[in-house]
């Protein structure tokens, strides 16, 4: 397995306070990881600080390369939905080819297939020439995610990707961070839906209080110790015919 | 959206068109067959030079002006992801007419031929270099405005104190015409002495398009796309003080041009900011040798300043294009 992201003791500081700390980990191809933890426990921060973007301690694969090198090696949808300008659905689209493109700017075939290929994906092609500025909020949701995709890097993080989007569009999207992972790809995506965390994903990383409590496949991540320390909170969770079920049932604290 | 070649190819069109006629219409009265036969192959004395010296380096710095402030007007809405910024936001052009009101006040001007602009420049630069400080290499886009906001501020109240301790009420008149901002008695010297700065403002702005395209998605995203932010940042900065300095050095404030026309051309763009950047330019050049025409055809006689014109025709411009945005809900 071809590893994708490798963190050894990345630890983030505010102040004295650790907010990501000493935290070990390594995504290969194919997989499919479930970000979980309760607000405040450092995903969005561990993600920016293996990616780079913060100054951290300790070591990460992405963070070690250059600006321009790390563009190609993953892609990040950060949570805040920005659309500065209003340019239609395609155009925005396109920047995720951004790192492939020649010093003129001119997008090549490559850049263009890739374009169409997320727009597909993201069942954005009837969008295309809208303006992204004037979109509902689930609808620039799925642009922004379709321009991550179209970056076509071998790792995807995308924080909270899922959050605003009516149920159909938040299966279908699992199903497309899925389908990523299946075709060799990986993606490390945090979530608060504990439900489709469990359905979707190949393996959940539970963060508490900034540091690593459990990693692994679904069953072993939501335990009932787990949530109860981690969330506060009891849950149904069954493997049923459909599939595994998870349902957070009371808050226990 | 029109097809981005042919935009730029039209907006050429009607910078040389302004520019012919800027060369062509002036107190002098010369007729087009006598002004072009001066300009060209030096027939007339006279002819020669009020074309050669006077009207050509007139439309020039026009030109020269006008595109800086398109550039980097529409350089700095993309940076700062607002429609409303401008050019003088970081304090470059109030800092640039500190020093040149300086000048004046101390009666440097009229000793030393070249002190106004000179001083301007000098001025432009000690904002940056105070900006930076301010606003530290890194940073977010928020810290960049609110030290551009304290530089504008500070050199304001220093100009205020310069006027307010001005020896006479025509030293103050003096001081207060300049800063209307105006292209006329401008001469090569002027042309020569701000090229080199706006070219240099030009080169370092002009590639920032694409990281000024994926600045759409937000800082975060833009650096993830793998553009160098700091690097951007430096960039933009240093090339808008070159050219927004050096315009307030050879033309005096003039003002609405870099705010106004990023705004009027942007849906012509789509949208996108690295397009916006050359189509800025030109359109800026336009605006402002159509505005210098209008200075020499509305009141030839009473010497009406360019930055009033400007502001005459940008600012209900301006008001017009907030009114059509608001009812179509969108920028």
């Amino acid at each position: 397995m071809v590893s994708l992201l490798a963190l050894e003791k990345l630890t983030v500081r505010r102040g004295e306070c650790p907010v990501v700390d000493r935290i070990s980990l390594s995504v290969a191809a194919g997989e499919f990881v479930g970000l979980i933890g309760p607000n405040g426990a450092g995903k969005t921060t561990l993600m920016r600080a293996a990616l780079g973007l913060l100054p951290a301690l300790g070591h990460s694969s992405l963070a070690a390369l250059p600006v321009a090198t790390r563009a190609h090696a993953a892609a990040w949808l950060p949570q805040t939905r920005e659309v500065a300008w209003p340019v239609s659905v395609e155009t925005l689209v396109a920047l995720g080819r951004t790192p492939h493109l020649p010093a003129t700017g001119q997008m090549r075939a490559a850049d263009h297939a890739a374009v169409e290929a997320a727009l597909k994906r993201m069942a954005l092609e009837g969008l295309r020439f809208r303006s992204a500025a004037q979109l509902s909020g689930g609808e620039q949701a799925r642009v922004l995610i379709a321009r991550a995709l179209a970056q076509q890097a071998p790792l995807l993080l995308a924080d909270e990707p899922i959050a605003g989007l009516d149920p159909a569009h938040q299966i279908t999207t699992m199903e497309v961070f899925a389908g990523l992972a299946a075709e060799g790809h990986a993606a490390i995506v945090s979530l608060h839906d504990l439900g489709l965390a469990a359905r979707h994903c190949t393996r959940l990383i539970l963060l508490g209080q900034g540091r690593l409590v459990a990693d692994g496949p679904p069953g072993d991540v939501l335990t009932g110790a787990n949530l109860a320390e981690v969330f506060g909170v009891r849950a149904f969770y069954a493997r049923t015919e459909d599939g595994p079920v998870f349902q957070p049932l009371e808050v226990v604290r | 959206m029109l097809n981005f070649r042919l935009l730029l190819v039209l907006l050429s069109v009607l910078v040389a068109a302004l520019f012919g006629a800027s060369l062509l219409i002036g107190p002098a009265g010369l007729g087009v067959g006598t002004s072009l036969r001066a300009l060209l192959a030096g027939q007339g004395e006279a002819a020669v030079l009020v074309m050669r010296e006077i009207r050509l380096p007139r439309a020039l710095l026009g030109v020269m002006l006008g595109a800086s402030l398109g550039l980097s007007g529409a350089a700095m809405q993309g940076y700062l992801r607002n429609p409303l910024a401008e050019p003088g936001l970081i304090g470059v052009s109030s800092s640039a007419a500190l020093g040149a009101v300086i000048a004046l006040q101390t009666g440097l001007a009229a000793m030393v031929a070249l002190a106004l602009p000179l001083m301007a420049l000098a001025g432009a630069v000690l904002s940056v270099l105070l900006l930076l400080m301010l606003a530290g290499a890194r940073g977010a886009s928020l810290t960049l405005i609110l030290a551009g906001i304290a530089v504008s501020a500070f050199a304001g109240a220093l100009t205020s104190l310069a006027l307010n301790l001005s020896p006479n009420p025509y030293a103050a008149a003096e001081i207060v015409f300049w800063m209307l901002g105006s292209l006329s008695d401008r001469s090569f010297t002027h042309v020569w002495l701000a090229l080199p700065f706006m070219a240099l403002g030009w080169v370092l702005l002009a590639p920032l398009g694409r990281g000024l395209d994926a600045l759409t998605l937000g800082e975060d995203a833009a650096a993830a796309l793998g553009i160098r932010l700091t690097r951007l940042r430096l960039s933009l900065v240093l090339g808008t003080a070159s050219c927004v300095g050096a315009g307030v050095a050879v033309a005096g404030a003039v003002g609405f041009v870099g705010l106004v026309v990023p705004h009027l051309l942007r849906p012509a763009v789509g949208g996108r900011p690295g397009r916006l950047l050359p189509a800025s330019a030109l359109g800026g050049a336009a605006m402002l040798l159509a505005a210098d025409i209008a200075t020499r055809l509305i009141a030839p006689e009473r010497d009406l300043k360019l930055g009033v014109v400007t502001a005459l025709v940008g600012a209900p411009l301006f008001l017009h294009l907030i009114y059509k945005t608001r009812k179509e809900g969108m920028w």
